[in-house]
């Protein structure tokens, strides 16, 4: 068989093209090919500059190789650049690597001696770190002793300084006294690169009188120091405070052996912090067992230990209960809750955490009772948000919801739950719950500024103005800066002129915002307010007036498209006189004329993204139509996935699928890899209609959601799904739960008939509900278990459709349904905890 | 992150002012300028601790990863203060520990 030819240059190519060659293979860091043509090239000419090339492109061979954790050949690479002062190139790299390999200590020291003794220097942080190498290796690496006539050289320094630390740290660890080791340490020069055994011995042979001394001593032996873990180690030997737990468990397994031994840590106390270590490590069965074994111990702590450790280990609970009595009942089902979530199995931890709630119940009332229970619910809540195992009781509505308001009964001072169920009603549009616990919350916490602004925001919302300007006056009295409530006062009455300015009643609309302009401070003045007011005093005929404060107004609200789009739509909410509107349209026009900046448009969205342009959707339609030709002009701009997606849910709602097309495809070109961009230029492509999608591009939708999900990107993945199946189809990751007061958008009840309608209801509550039926029949009976879910059902979509008779036969054909389980083996109502 | 009590060595049963006092000691010991990450680790613990529902969170909801420090601590309080030395074998291998971790930065 021929052997195949060896790839490389031919020998009739000129050496310099060749030396050329090579040179750019060093310079662009492909050393492999570097050192193979540098060979070529020196073999045929040993010129020292390629000489000296070549070496380069070992060192650059062996840094990747070591790089790659092949320190064997790295070293043996490095070695290829010996220099006739029998020096390498790269020398701590070389000793690095014959450290790491583990097996050439000897070797390494030995060239350690070799390369210091040639006076070889580097640049100087490298040669400070070479030569605390150096140091530590003869510390523990005994070189050989220099024949007795040799004359003083920089080796017999070394080797004479690498046997004073030797000597020392012998003399310390044989107990000797205090000046024997000084006589020692006296040999190390301070100056010399063995100081830190010097300081360490020195820090651990004087008397504590200077501790702040000691400490300043020893913090000069740096991080990046071979002798630094020795300096953690006495360090924690000489420390001031007792040396604790966490102290302990951030040494080294040497660094505990050295406290242990050299603070005279009694055998079994020793033996036992090196085996728990060793149990903890084999996991928490073997420790457990080891704990148990420790009758000399404290018996009160080696219960805890074990008991923080069962969640781990359910199964050792009966062993636990042997030793040291029986648990609680809210113990042992707090046991169970902690052992089931360990082991992810969120119904049982429901279950579990339940029943400790019962237990504790149980007990006794008190003060602490409450407080317990209040956390369990509240972590219950935050499980919820993660699981949708957990399911409460509330059968349709949120579970989050229903354990914060079993949280909130439980310990009702917590505000920080208060606020979070704020929250959630808020977001589900329970709008009557929302007033209530706000209402409930400003009596028992009528100073907190949290709560107060609440309030505000509620009575804003109720249309209750005197009373939210009331709470907004507590809440400025406590923190007089708050721009959040001025905002919403300001805003709350513009949005009130408007509507006076809409029913002609230009003399009320100007004393509301007169009344507005008593929130604003004189460093933070409202855009939307002075425009509201030229606007306002236009119609009242102070020209001048209303002149400076539309400027004013237009300057605050960014200036150019950005101020006259936001007075043009001011105008558009407040129906304002033709002549009025019309002349501020012209301004727009004229500012259009100027390019656009990413700053003005997205104060255009910001602005459209207030609840009353929404409610102007087809004058602000116009007006985006108006603006199309400049926004277009600002559509390959570089915007971010985030800021367009503000964009994008702006031009959406407003219809304005031009616009979005332009953008998304743009955003494509730039980015194809993130799916934001694809997926809105089939929204704008439909129209936003799903209906209107083909087959391929639900398939490639669908492919996007996938993916997506696949990246724990959930909310692009769950927007995708909306958009194609509406709000039923099911979504990624964290559960959502529809409103009760918003249906899901591709659901028309007034297509379906009865028997459909009950089918739905039936779908719904399948296989999910039939435990927590149970549960009901175990604790009110039947009928009351029915009578309870005719009314859970009136409160959803659903079953608002139903006729009164309809509805309670569906519950009790449901409550039937469930029971057969029982009946039929399936259920376990008797072992489940009635709540 | 660790558990609170274990990061400030206190006790579950430990009142407002002991936390306190222990975390003040332990800030002091190692302020932020000196040592960021474990002040950082210590405010933490402090904030996970500093009232009575969150020292109950901490109970209630709580692992193992407490159950050895208190044992640990004890065994460390039965130590005398530094009048012991160290063995030749365990000085060696705080040696090459520091050797190793030289050449692994």
């Amino acid at each position: 068989m021929k052997k195949p030819q060896r790839r490389g240059p031919s020998p009739s190519v000129p050496i310099d093209t060749l030396a050329a060659r090579a040179a750019e293979a060093l310079q662009q860091e492909r050393f492999k090919e570097a050192v193979e043509l540098f060979k070529l090239v020196v073999r045929q000419e040993p010129r020292p500059e390629w000489q000296e090339s070549l070496a380069a492109a070992y060192a650059g061979r062996a840094r990747i190789l070591a790089a790659k954790g092949m320190f064997k050949e790295a070293a043996m690479v490095l070695e290829n650049t010996l220099a006739p002062d029998g020096t390498l190139r790269e020398p701590l790299l070389y000793l690095k690597c014959l450290i790491r390999e583990g097996q050439q200590q000897q070797k390494a020291a030995a060239y350690a001696l070799q390369h210091v003794s040639s006076k070889r220097s580097l640049p100087a942080a490298e040669q400070t770190a070479l030569e605390e190498l150096v140091a530590a290796l003869l510390v523990t690496n005994p070189p050989r002793p220099e024949p007795a006539d040799g004359a003083p050289s920089e080796r017999t320094r070394w080797i004479e300084l690498s046997a004073a630390s030797r000597d020392a740290l012998a003399a310390w660890i044989s107990g000797t006294s205090a000046e024997e080791i000084d006589r020692h340490l006296n040999r190390i020069s301070l100056r010399s690169p063995f100081r830190p055994v010097r300081l360490l011995l020195k820090s651990l042979t004087t008397e504590p009188r200077d501790a702040e001394r000691t400490r300043r001593l020893l913090e000069t032996i740096d991080t990046g120091s071979p002798f630094f873990p020795f300096r953690q180690a006495v360090e924690a030997v000489l420390g001031e405070r007792e040396l604790d737990a966490d102290g302990w468990n951030r040494l080294s397994p040497a660094q505990r052996a050295f406290v242990a031994e050299t603070r005279g840590l009694p055998a079994e106390a020793a033996q036992f912090l090196a085996r728990s270590a060793d149990a903890a490590r084999s996991g928490p069965g073997s420790l457990f067992a080891f704990l148990l074994k420790q009758s000399d111990l404290p018996q009160a702590d080696v219960r805890s230990a074990c008991l923080n450790l069962l969640p781990e280990i359910p199964d050792r609970l009966p062993q636990f209960e042997k030793t040291f009595g029986p648990l609680s009942k809210a113990e042992r089902h707090r046991v169970q809750a902690l052992a089931a979530e360990a082991r992810n199995d969120w119904e049982a931890a429901e279950r579990s955490w339940r029943a400790t709630v019962v237990a504790i119940t149980e007990a006794g009332e008190d003060r602490q009772a409450g407080l317990s229970r209040g956390v369990i619910f509240r972590h219950l809540a935050h499980l919820a948000g993660e699981h949708q195992e957990i399911e409460g009781d509330d059968f349709l509505g949120d579970p989050v919801i229903f354990y914060l308001e079993r949280s909130r009964e439980a310990d009702p001072d917590h505000i920080p739950t208060v606020l979070e169920l704020i929250g959630h009603y808020r977001t589900e549009s329970r709008d009557k719950d929302w007033h209530q616990v706000v209402e409930d919350a400003i009596q028992r916490f009528p100073e907190d500024s949290q709560v107060l602004l609440q309030a505000t925001e509620s009575a804003i919302a109720r249309k209750a103005y005197k009373k939210a300007a009331g709470f907004a006056r507590r809440l400025l009295k406590i923190d007089p800066i708050n721009p959040g409530v001025r905002r919403q006062m300001i805003e709350a009455q513009v949005a009130h002129a408007r509507k006076q300015l809409r029913s002609k009643r230009a003399d009320l609309a100007t004393k509301e915002l007169s009344g507005a302009a008593e929130w604003e401070r004189s460093d933070a003045p409202s855009a939307v307010l002075r425009i509201a007011r030229g606007l306002v005093a236009l119609q009242t005929g102070q020209k001048e007036q209303a002149e400076a404060w539309l400027r004013e107004g237009v300057d605050l609200a960014g200036g150019g498209v950005a101020g006259w789009f936001r007075a043009v739509l001011e105008a558009e909410l407040m129906n304002a006189a033709t002549g009025d509107a019309g002349r501020l349209r012209k301004e727009l026009a004229h500012a259009r004329e100027t390019p656009p900046t990413k700053a003005a448009v997205m104060t255009i969205v910001t602005a459209l993204g207030q609840p009353e342009a929404r409610e102007a959707k087809w004058a602000v339609a116009g007006l985006l139509l108006g603006t199309q030709a400049w926004l277009l002009q600002a559509a390959d701009f570089d915007w971010s996935p985030a800021e367009f997606q503000a964009l994008a849910e702006v031009l959406v709602r407003f219809e304005a699928f031009d616009l979005l097309q332009q953008y998304a495809r743009a955003g494509r070109y730039r980015e194809s890899t993130n799916p934001i961009w694809r997926f809105h230029e089939i929204v704008a492509r439909t129209g936003g209609e799903a209906d209107r999608l083909s087959m391929a591009e639900t398939d490639n939708l669908e492919a996007m959601a996938q993916a997506a999900a696949s990246r724990q990107d959930f909310h692009t993945a769950n927007r995708i799904r909306r958009f194609v199946f509406g709000n039923g189809g099911a979504p990624f990751g964290r559960r959502r739960r529809d409103s009760p007061s918003a249906p899901p958008d591709s659901f028309d009840f007034d297509d379906l008939d009865t028997d459909e309608l009950l089918e739905s209801v039936m779908d719904e509550m399948a296989g999910r509900s039939g435990d927590k039926l149970r549960r009901l029949v175990a604790d009110f009976g039947r009928e009351g278990a029915v009578a309870h879910m005719v009314k859970e059902l009136r409160s959803d979509p659903l079953g608002r459709r139903m006729p009164e008779p309809v509805l309670r036969d569906v519950c009790e054909a449901m409550v039937a349904t469930a029971m057969e389980g029982v009946r039929g083996g399936q259920g376990a109502a008797a072992r489940r905890v009635p709540f | 992150m660790r558990d609170p009590f274990t990061v400030l060595g206190v006790d579950e049963t430990a009142g407002d002012a002991e936390i306190r006092r222990r975390y003040l000691a332990l800030v002091r010991d190692f302020p932020p300028d000196r040592a960021p990450d474990r002040f950082r680790e210590y405010r933490a613990a402090y904030e996970a601790l500093s009232d009575e529902r969150k020292r109950l969170e901490a109970t209630l909801l709580r692992t193992n990863e407490a159950a050895l420090s208190r044992l640990t601590m004890a065994a460390l309080q039965a130590a005398s203060a530094g009048s012991s030395r160290a063995t030749k074998r365990t000085v060696a291998a705080l040696l090459a520990e520091g050797l190793l971790r030289t050449a692994t930065d």
